[in-house]
């Protein structure tokens, strides 16, 4: 594996699972927990002839930023499209729980400032969801890790991280969405039923997935930060990602909670809004919606670098 | 339609095993492998276990972690691989960055020591 400099250099989107985890964290800082060595990999992928791997396409562990005990989580798409099956998804939620343990231990030892060793759990995803091999096992680890999130909640912060060539799709689409706080590159893609799937369901006409301009301003970077089902956005590289975690490390821990797009009744209602606006306003296009919300020249917007799109941007303005 | 395991003995003429305790290189993607090599007492041999969904290249294998091992003078490695229909050109490629990734310092802190 490249140094930790190097991995900082690295296109986010070109990062393997393992290069991610080891370059969001400090140098040097990273411990994996079930390494390769452990070789637990699937029990299931064998009897079906499917290849197998050592971490099962899901890497996990340790590391430090700053001062904070960070809980990495990072999948490996293209490990069988970075699909979660039993073993993965059992893994994504002990490191959930290791971190919570942490919690309690930190705020027992040091009461009077633990807030400054406050532990927090990265998840770098890229994946389309549940591994359909593994079938329950696979749909289980969804829920179990959804679980451990909302244990999590208003104890530590759970961060997304989506920049990475398969996106975030299908169940764990739903995943990130419970997570607190979302960083997206502009080559990250979040949503529910993948572009391929709705073309196959619904038809071409309906979404068109070889179209790569409307798959991307439909569930890319940008168009997430626009309606604001992202946080942060980013540029493409390991140290970007790195340099905004470690801003969001600075956070006051109760202000996290204003981060999040779901888990109240307000904000339940705020999602319900948008819902009627799409009656009311009723887009055509993703870019209608950029329109919407006062960017008069959304395809320019499309085509300029992270940097000039932050500087230029309005986006949707929040109720809360 | 099980996924095969095919086995593997090597001896270089003159063998040496690797820096590290154990080293892994690799992502399982569609045309690639991992591998896992590790230090093993094997009175200088090499074992080598394969996983693959691939049928009917036991004596490609056997060419490819051969040359390696005679290449690079290995013994007293054992070396685990999950393959996912990874070529010859590709296989032999990962052997090698693996071995190299086996040769660096334990820990990156110690190289700045």
């Amino acid at each position: 594996m490249l140094n930790w400099e190097k991995l900082q250099q690295l296109n986010f989107t070109d990062a393997n699972a393992r290069e991610r985890a080891f370059g969001l964290v400090d140098k040097g800082s990273f411990t994996e927990f079930v390494s390769p060595r452990d070789k637990m990999s699937s029990p299931h992928l064998p009897v079906l002839g499917e290849a197998i791997e050592f971490d099962d396409g899901i890497v996990t562990g340790l590391g430090l930023l700053g001062s904070r005990p960070v809980f990495v989580i990072s999948q490996e798409g293209k490990f069988i499209g970075g699909a979660i099956g039993e073993v993965g998804g059992a893994k994504m939620v002990k490191t959930i729980k290791l971190a919570l343990q942490t919690y309690e231990r930190v705020k027992k030892i040091t009461p009077a400032s633990y807030e400054k060793r406050l532990p927090a759990v990265i998840i770098s995803f890229e994946t389309g969801g549940v591994r359909l091999h593994e079938a329950n096992a696979g749909l289980l680890a969804h829920a179990e890790v959804m679980d451990q999130i909302q244990d999590a909640r208003g104890k530590i912060p759970i961060i997304a991280v989506i920049g990475s060539k398969v996106g975030c799709f299908g169940g764990m689409g739903f995943v990130a969405a419970a997570t607190d706080i979302i960083v997206m590159s502009e080559n990250g893609r979040l949503g529910l039923t993948g572009p391929e799937v709705i073309e196959q369901e619904m038809g071409k006409d309906e979404f068109d997935a070889a179209n790569k301009a409307l798959v991307f301003r439909t569930t890319g970077g940008k168009h997430k930060y626009i309606m604001q089902d992202c946080n942060f956005l980013v540029e493409d590289s390991v140290r970007a990602f790195r340099t905004q975690l470690k801003e969001i490390m600075n956070i006051p821990f109760p202000e996290i909670e204003k981060y999040r797009r779901i888990g109240s009744l307000q904000l339940v209602e705020e999602q319900l809004e948008l819902v009627k606006s799409a009656v009311t306003i009723g887009p055509k296009d993703a870019q209608d919606m950029w329109k919407y919300y006062g960017n008069d020249n959304p395809q320019a917007l499309a085509d300029i670098s992270p940097k000039e799109f932050l500087a230029t941007v309005k986006r949707r303005e929040r109720v809360i | 339609m099980a996924l095969k395991e095919l086995n593997f003995e090597f001896k270089a003429a003159t063998p040496k095993t690797i820096k590290k305790e154990w080293a892994h290189l690799g992502v399982v993607g569609s045309g690639d492998m991992e591998v896992l090599l590790e230090k093993r007492r094997l009175n200088g041999a090499v074992k080598v276990k394969v996983v693959t969904p691939v049928t009917g290249f036991e004596k490609v294998w056997e060419l490819v972690l051969a040359k390696v091992v005679k290449d690079n003078n290995l013994g007293d490695v054992y070396m685990e691989i999950n393959d996912n229909n990874a070529t010859p050109i590709v296989a032999s490629m990962r052997l090698r960055q693996a071995l190299a990734e086996a040769s660096k310092p334990e820990r990156e802190v110690e190289e700045n020591a």
